[in-house]
C-alpha cells in the first residue's frame, strides 16, 4: 500500500467581507460586499512531490497558501497535513509540533526579512523558537551550516540583509526556512522579483534541497515555464476555483479545460517555432461580481447556455481533475 | 540602405558621485530603421532603461550624457536645449512606461489627454482631435471607444489603461515609440494581447520602436532585432532569431540557457555563476569576465570591442579568437 498524501486540502473556501463600513451602509443603502477569494478547492501533495498552483492576478492562489500554512483561517474546508487538521479538532501541541515542520518563502525577499536584525539572528529564529539547539555554540554552527547549504558564507551571519543582493537574500529566506528542519516548504512566487539567470540558480538550488532533504513543495507562481520546470502536478486556478489539475506532462501536452488551454498559448515563443496561437479575448472579470455559472464562460470560446447559468463541477477524467461542461466532449 | 530613424553612436552616460564617476551607459552605438523593432534586454542594472531615457533627454540629474551622439532622422538631438527637446518628446517620439497608472493623469478624462496631445502638437481643431482621438481609441482595440473616451483611468483595467498610453504615445504620429517594459505589469493573458497590438499598429505607420524589457519571450515574439547589455555596454546585438537560436556571447548563450521552457523538461536548469556587478565595481577588461566559464587571460585585462559574426555583432574575445582564427 502506498503512504497516504502528506498534504490533503478538501472544500477550501475563504471568502472576504469587502463592504463598506456599517454607517455608510445604511445612509447610500449599499449591500454588503462580499469576496469570494477561493471557493471549494479540493487537491492533495505526495511526500516528497512538488505540486504547483497557477494562475493570474487574482485568481486566489496565494490565498490558498496562506490557508495551508496556518496564516489565514478558512471559511469553509479543511486542510490536513499528515494526519492533522490545521484549523480543526486537533490538539495544540499537535498543531505546534506541525508547524515546525511547515515552512514558506515568500515573493519579495526585500520585504521578508528583518533589516534591523543580522543574518545569523534571522536565520537561528525559528531554531530558538522550536527549541532545536541548545548553546550559543551550537546554535552558531548549525547557522554556518544552513549558510552553507544555500551557497552562502557562514561569515555572512554577521552582516545585515542590505548588504546582500535579492538572489543572496532569497537564499538567506530558504536558509531561515530549512532552520527548523521542515518536511514541507510552500514557496508564494520565490522567483518572480528575481532576474532570470540569478531565478535559475535559485531553482536549482530548490531542486537539489528537495532531493537531499526529500522536501515537499507547494509551489505557486504565475510564470507556465517555471512551474513546468519545477512540478510534478499542476493545479490551474481561475478566479478562486480550481479548473483543472493534471500531471505537468499531460498539462502541458494536452490541457483540457478551455482556461489552461489559453494560458499556455499567451506565453511567448522562445523556440520561434511559429506554433499556432489563439488570441486570448477579454480579461479577468471582477471577482465581487462573478459571471453566473462558469466563471469563465464570458472568454471562452466554447461556452454554452449550460456554462452561463451551471457551475461547473470538478470530475476526474484521464487521470486528471477537470471543472468543465464542455470537458471531454473532443472540442477543446 | 534607407538612413536609420534612430542612429545612436558611443553613447556614455555617467553619473558623479562622491566616491567617484559612475558610467551608467558606456559607449553603445545601434541603428533603428523605420518600421524596425529594436529590443533591448538585459537584467537589473545592466543599463537598458538609462539608454531610453538618454535618447529622450530625460535622465536626470546630475546623470548627464558624457559622450557620443544620438541622431533622429539624421538630426542630432542629444544636444539640444530642453525646449526644443520637450517638442520633440510626444511629437517625434512616443513614450510607453511600466504602469500604466503613472502615465495618465488620473484627474483628467482619457479623451481630454489624448486630445491636449493631438493638439499641442498638430494643427488641429478640438472636433477634429476628438474625432482622432475616438479613431486612435478604436485602433487600440478599446471597445464602444466613442462612450469610452469620457471616463477617467480609473475605471479602465490594467490591460485597458495599457491600451491608452499606447493610443496616446500614438497620438501625434510620432516616428520612433520608446517603450520601457510595457507589458511587465500586466498578467500573461493580457501581456499578449499588448504585445501584439503594439507590433501590429507600429507596423502599419513604419514607426520604428525601442522595445526595453528584461524578458526574452517577449523579444522572440515581438521584436525583429535585439540588443543584449550587461553592465553598461552592449554584449551582443543582431537579428533576434539568430541571437536567440545560436546565440555567441557567453553571457547570451547563459541567458538563454537559464529560461525554463514548456516543453523540455531537463531537471536542471543552465546557471551562470554570481549576479551583475553593481556600477562602482565594474571590472576590468571585460565587464562579465569573472562569470564566464570561458574567460581567457586577455579578458582580465582589455575590453573587447563590438565585432561582426554573420549578421551580429558581438563584444567578446573569444568569438574575435574564432573570426580571426579563421581567416588566418
Amino acid at each position: 500500500m502506498s503512504e497516504p498524501p502528506l498534504v490533503d486540502v478538501r472544500g477550501l473556501s475563504r471568502t472576504f467581507d469587502v463592504s463598506k463600513p456599517w454607517l455608510n451602509r445604511v445612509l447610500e443603502g449599499d449591500e454588503r460586499r462580499l469576496l469570494k477569494a477561493v471557493q471549494d478547492v479540493s487537491f492533495t501533495i505526495e511526500r516528497r512531490e512538488t505540486f504547483a498552483l497557477v494562475g493570474e492576478s487574482g485568481s486566489g492562489k496565494s490565498t490558498v497558501a496562506k490557508m495551508v500554512v496556518g496564516l489565514l483561517q478558512p471559511t469553509d474546508g479543511s486542510v490536513t497535513i499528515d494526519g492533522v487538521d490545521m484549523w480543526k479538532g486537533s490538539a495544540a501541541g499537535d498543531i505546534k509540533a506541525l508547524r515546525r515542520r511547515i515552512q514558506m518563502i515568500f515573493q519579495d525577499p526585500y520585504a521578508s526579512l528583518n533589516p534591523r536584525w543580522r543574518v545569523g539572528r534571522i536565520i537561528a529564529d525559528p531554531i530558538r523558537a522550536f527549541g532545536l539547539a541548545k548553546g550559543k555554540a551550537e546554535i552558531e554552527h548549525r547557522t554556518g551550516e544552513l549558510l552553507r547549504l544555500v551557497g552562502l558564507d557562514p561569515l555572512d551571519a554577521r552582516k545585515y540583509p542590505h548588504e546582500f543582493s535579492g538572489g543572496q537574500r532569497q537564499r538567506i529566506c530558504i536558509a531561515r526556512a530549512l532552520s527548523s528542519k521542515p518536511q514541507f516548504l510552500v514557496c508564494d512566487e520565490p522567483t518572480s522579483a528575481l532576474d532570470v539567470s540569478v531565478q535559475a540558480q535559485i531553482l536549482n538550488l530548490m531542486r537539489d534541497l528537495q532531493d537531499q532533504f526529500g522536501l515537499t513543495y507547494l509551489f505557486i507562481s504565475h510564470n507556465l515555464a517555471v512551474v513546468r520546470h519545477m512540478a510534478a502536478r499542476i493545479g490551474v486556478m481561475y478566479l478562486g476555483r480550481l479548473v483543472e489539475i493534471a500531471p505537468a506532462g499531460a498539462l502541458f501536452s494536452a490541457p483540457q479545460h478551455p482556461y489552461s488551454r489559453m494560458l499556455l498559448d499567451a506565453v511567448p515563443d522562445l523556440k520561434m517555432s511559429g506554433r499556432p496561437r489563439k488570441m486570448i479575448e477579454g480579461e479577468i472579470p471582477n471577482p465581487i461580481r462573478p459571471p453566473p455559472g462558469c466563471a469563465f464562460h464570458p472568454r471562452c470560446p466554447l461556452a454554452t447556455d449550460q456554462c452561463r447559468s451551471e457551475v461547473p463541477l470538478p470530475l476526474a477524467f484521464q487521470g486528471r481533475t477537470v471543472a468543465c461542461h464542455e470537458a471531454g466532449a473532443g472540442r477543446i | 540602405m534607407t538612413r536609420p530613424v534612430l542612429s545612436v553612436r558611443g553613447l556614455r552616460v555617467e553619473f558623479p558621485t562622491r566616491k567617484g564617476v559612475l558610467v551608467a551607459v558606456d559607449d553603445i552605438s545601434f541603428d533603428i530603421a523605420e518600421g524596425e523593432v529594436l529590443g533591448v534586454v538585459g537584467e537589473s542594472g545592466a543599463g537598458k532603461s538609462m539608454t531610453g531615457s538618454a535618447v529622450i533627454g530625460l535622465i536626470e540629474p546630475p546623470g548627464r550624457i558624457a559622450g557620443g551622439e544620438v541622431r533622429l532622422d539624421g538630426r542630432r538631438i542629444d544636444n539640444l536645449p530642453y525646449e526644443e527637446m520637450r517638442r520633440i518628446r510626444g511629437r517625434r517620439i512616443g513614450m510607453i512606461f511600466q504602469d500604466p497608472l503613472t502615465s495618465l493623469n488620473p484627474l483628467y478624462r482619457i479623451g481630454d489627454q489624448i486630445v491636449e496631445t493631438i493638439r499641442a502638437h498638430a494643427p488641429v481643431g478640438e472636433k477634429a482631435a476628438r474625432q482622432r482621438a475616438i479613431a486612435l481609441l478604436g485602433d487600440v482595440g478599446i471597445q464602444g471607444a466613442e462612450a469610452r473616451i469620457d471616463s477617467y483611468p480609473h475605471q479602465f483595467s490594467g490591460g485597458m489603461r495599457q491600451r491608452v498610453v499606447i493610443a496616446l504615445a500614438l497620438a501625434a504620429d510620432p516616428e520612433l515609440v520608446i517603450a520601457d517594459e510595457p507589458t511587465t505589469a500586466l498578467d500573461v493573458s493580457i501581456q499578449a494581447q499588448i504585445i501584439q497590438l503594439l507590433k501590429r499598429l507600429c507596423r502599419e505607420r513604419g514607426t520604428a520602436v525601442m522595445l526595453i524589457t528584461h524578458d526574452m519571450g517577449v523579444i522572440a515574439e515581438t521584436a525583429d532585432r535585439v540588443a543584449v547589455m550587461y553592465a553598461g555596454r552592449i554584449a551582443e546585438i543582431g537579428p533576434v532569431r539568430d541571437v536567440v537560436q545560436s546565440p555567441h556571447h557567453p553571457y547570451t548563450k547563459g541567458l538563454m540557457g537559464s529560461i525554463p521552457t514548456l516543453d523540455a523538461n531537463a531537471p536542471r536548469l543552465m546557471q551562470i555563476p554570481g549576479a551583475m556587478p553593481r556600477l562602482n565595481a565594474i571590472p576590468k577588461g571585460c565587464a562579465f569576465h569573472p562569470r564566464c566559464m570561458e574567460a581567457l587571460g586577455r579578458c582580465w585585462q582589455d575590453r573587447p570591442e563590438p565585432a561582426a559574426i554573420g549578421r551580429s555583432e558581438v563584444a567578446c574575445w573569444l568569438t574575435a579568437g574564432a573570426v580571426a582564427g579563421a581567416g588566418r
